[in-house]
């Protein structure tokens, strides 16, 4: 397919400047119409449920401290090498000594907090956050507690309904994913509420759930 | 192709007694589109000679891979290109999956295909943006980021992230799309071409942009794929040659669409190619809505994140797969082939291969990437001869160079 120009202007149109009036009163059309510019930071910007910010580890409601079991996953699989964990085993059960990690080297890919069996650690939606010095980003585990509070808090979101999408990614087939991490949730992340193309809808039972 | 291309340069001596003298146009100079510094060999304003620097932005990507595992290393590639980072992840995993053998279930091909064409329309709107105001037009740039950021708003609420998306993974994707996700996108796809008829009345027939494009950066078809352009700035030049239609991969065998040719090869015919692009980009992601299947988001044999350093796959905890665990654990099969594989995809820019030597480890042992950036950067010298250093910042904007995926 061979790409369509524009007829060449004739003497009139370019005596008249009409391709710059066109120009022009389109720019003059859209001073009319409603601004699209967000006043950040006087506004808030909405943040789309699952973005990938400041991490945080989840409280246990029961014990007060984190759910981390100090299975390794996430540092093994953080591919920026952020996260180091200490541990110690105490009757063949893993104590977890220290959880750092370095936001600064992050990537914010978000594998760990898909690959934690028991959905302990979180990036959560909050993007906003500097300091003077690199200290501040060296979160430890009190730190990242601190976070997960300061995210409950400023979102009021209740910790116990909280669900990430990368804590159970969505469409992902329930056998594939550890008992931790089969949470309940709303019903278009399942499989059986998927979305799917007006192609296919026809086919599909209707039954009210597609 | 039958001509042979002349790849050393005469350098053409300034007219007279006139001295020519050099000057070096960046890294930091804002038409540069990054951190390109170009060593110019001048005759008053003429261009005699040009010489791109490249190199300011390396990060050491083809080695960094080498020391992480296949799904480590898909993070990397959101980096090259990150105007339209998704078509590198795509291209990854295309070229990973190829390596391991893996099926990838027909809606995540879907589901790929569409959001590699977002890419492509958030890529060709900043190509835009920044060409036009270059040439100093500026009300295209602040339109077209107004139509970008109703994009990267559709890529965060899907996996997360505005730029680094990482949102494909090795046999699928990692995130279903939403009920809200589609309607929001049916939406913007029969809204945009709308709006691509905006940019056009501001500038399709602008007098000054007509000045500035119409008969600048002239190459040939034949000079253009001995020079190894690809992309809308080879179709500019009327080579008719996009990896989509040339080695279908996903979906994109599934869905109709037009690839649009120019004729000129001037910046001119480069701009309606991208311009009918993003048109047929819109009908792609309308069609992949539509024919959307039902199914797994990820195949059943790819493998986990986690993914082993060492070629043996993990032994199975499944009770119900325990018979076939023990007999591949006996088998002692390896989960990674040796080999090697080249897999290339239409990016934004061009055609962006991936060439993986694997060892059998869970590493690759090699990762080289064709950019498209780089080799587009090589052609500039054959473009720029004898012309003004204003139509300079014109061509490096027609061939839609990111320095991010040049120096790598």
């Amino acid at each position: 397919m061979f790409v369509k120009y524009k007829p060449k202007r004739n003497l009139l149109e370019t005596i008249l400047h009409t391709e710059i009036l066109q120009g022009m009163a389109l720019t003059l059309r859209r001073l009319f119409s409603r601004p699209i510019t967000r006043q950040y930071p006087d506004e808030e910007i909405p943040v789309a449920l699952g973005f990938r910010g400041q991490h945080a580890l989840v409280r246990d409601p029961e014990t007060g401290g984190s759910l981390c079991v100090a299975c390794m996953r996430c540092a093994t699989v953080c591919p920026s090498r952020c996260i180091h964990i200490r541990y110690h085993e105490d009757d063949g059960k893993r104590v977890v000594d220290s959880y750092d990690i370095e936001a600064l080297r992050c990537v914010y890919c978000g594998y760990c907090e898909e690959v934690c069996p028991v959905n302990a650690l979180v990036l959560t939606e909050i993007f906003e956050y500097a300091a003077y010095s690199r200290q501040p980003f060296h979160f430890d585990r009190d730190g990242l507690l601190a976070n997960w509070d300061r995210f409950c808090r400023e979102r009021n979101i209740s910790p116990q309904e909280y669900v990430n999408p990368f804590w159970r990614p969505r469409g992902l087939p329930e056998n594939r994913l550890p008992a931790g991490k089969r949470l309940q949730v709303p019903e278009d992340w399942t499989m059986e509420g998927q979305v799917v193309g007006s192609r296919y809808r026809e086919a599909l039972p209707n039954d009210g759930t597609r | 192709m039958t001509k042979p291309m002349h790849t050393t340069l005469e350098v053409p001596v300034a007219a007279g007694d006139e001295e020519s003298y050099s000057l070096r146009m960046g890294p930091q100079h804002p038409a540069t589109h990054g951190v390109l510094r170009v060593d110019l060999e001048l005759d008053g304003e003429t261009i005699l000679d040009c010489t791109p620097r490249v190199g300011y932005l390396h990060r050491g990507f083809d080695k960094l891979a080498e020391h992480r595992t296949y799904a480590q290393g898909l993070i990397l590639t959101d980096r090259l290109d990150y105007v339209g980072a998704m078509a590198n992840n795509v291209g990854y995993c295309v070229a990973v999956e190829k390596l391991l053998g893996i099926d990838v279930p027909l809606r995540a091909k879907y589901i790929r295909t569409m959001v590699s064409e977002m890419s492509r329309i958030c890529g060709h709107l900043l190509w835009l943006a920044t060409h036009a105001l270059d040439i100093g037009a500026m009300t295209v740039f602040l339109y077209c980021f107004r139509e970008r950021e109703v994009l990267l708003e559709l890529f965060e609420e899907l996996c997360g992230a505005r730029l680094t998306f990482s949102y494909p993974r090795i046999g699928g994707v990692r995130q279903d799309v939403t009920h809200s996700f589609i309607r929001r996108l049916t939406e913007f796809a029969n809204t945009f071409p709308g709006w691509i008829e905006d940019y056009e009345t501001l500038i399709d027939t602008n007098r000054i942009w007509l000045k500035r494009t119409r008969g600048v950066g002239v190459i040939s078809g034949e000079d253009a794929l001995d020079l190894g352009i690809t992309g809308p700035s080879l179709r500019g030049s009327g080579i008719k040659y996009d990896v989509r239609k040339a080695r279908p991969y996903d979906a994109y065998s599934l869905v109709d669409f037009e690839v649009p040719v120019g004729r000129d090869g001037d910046i001119y015919a480069r701009y309606r190619c991208r311009m009918e692009e993003m048109r047929q980009s819109a009908r792609i992601i309308l069609q992949c809505i539509d024919q959307l299947p039902p199914g797994p988001i990820v195949g059943d044999d790819a493998p986990d994140l986690v993914m082993p350093l060492h070629g043996h796959p993990k032994k199975e905890a499944d009770a119900s797969r325990w018979g076939t665990g023990l007999i591949r654990l006996l088998q002692d099969r390896s989960l990674f082939p040796r080999g090697e594989v080249y897999v290339s995809v239409e990016a934004p820019k061009g055609e962006l291969g991936f060439y993986f030597i694997s060892d059998g480890s869970g590493r690759p042992y090699r990762m080289h990437i064709r950019s498209p950036s780089f080799i587009h950067i090589g052609a500039l010298p054959f473009m720029t001869r004898g012309a003004m250093i204003a139509d300079l910042i014109a061509i490096i904007g027609t061939l839609d160079v990111v320095l991010g995926e040049c120096d790598r």
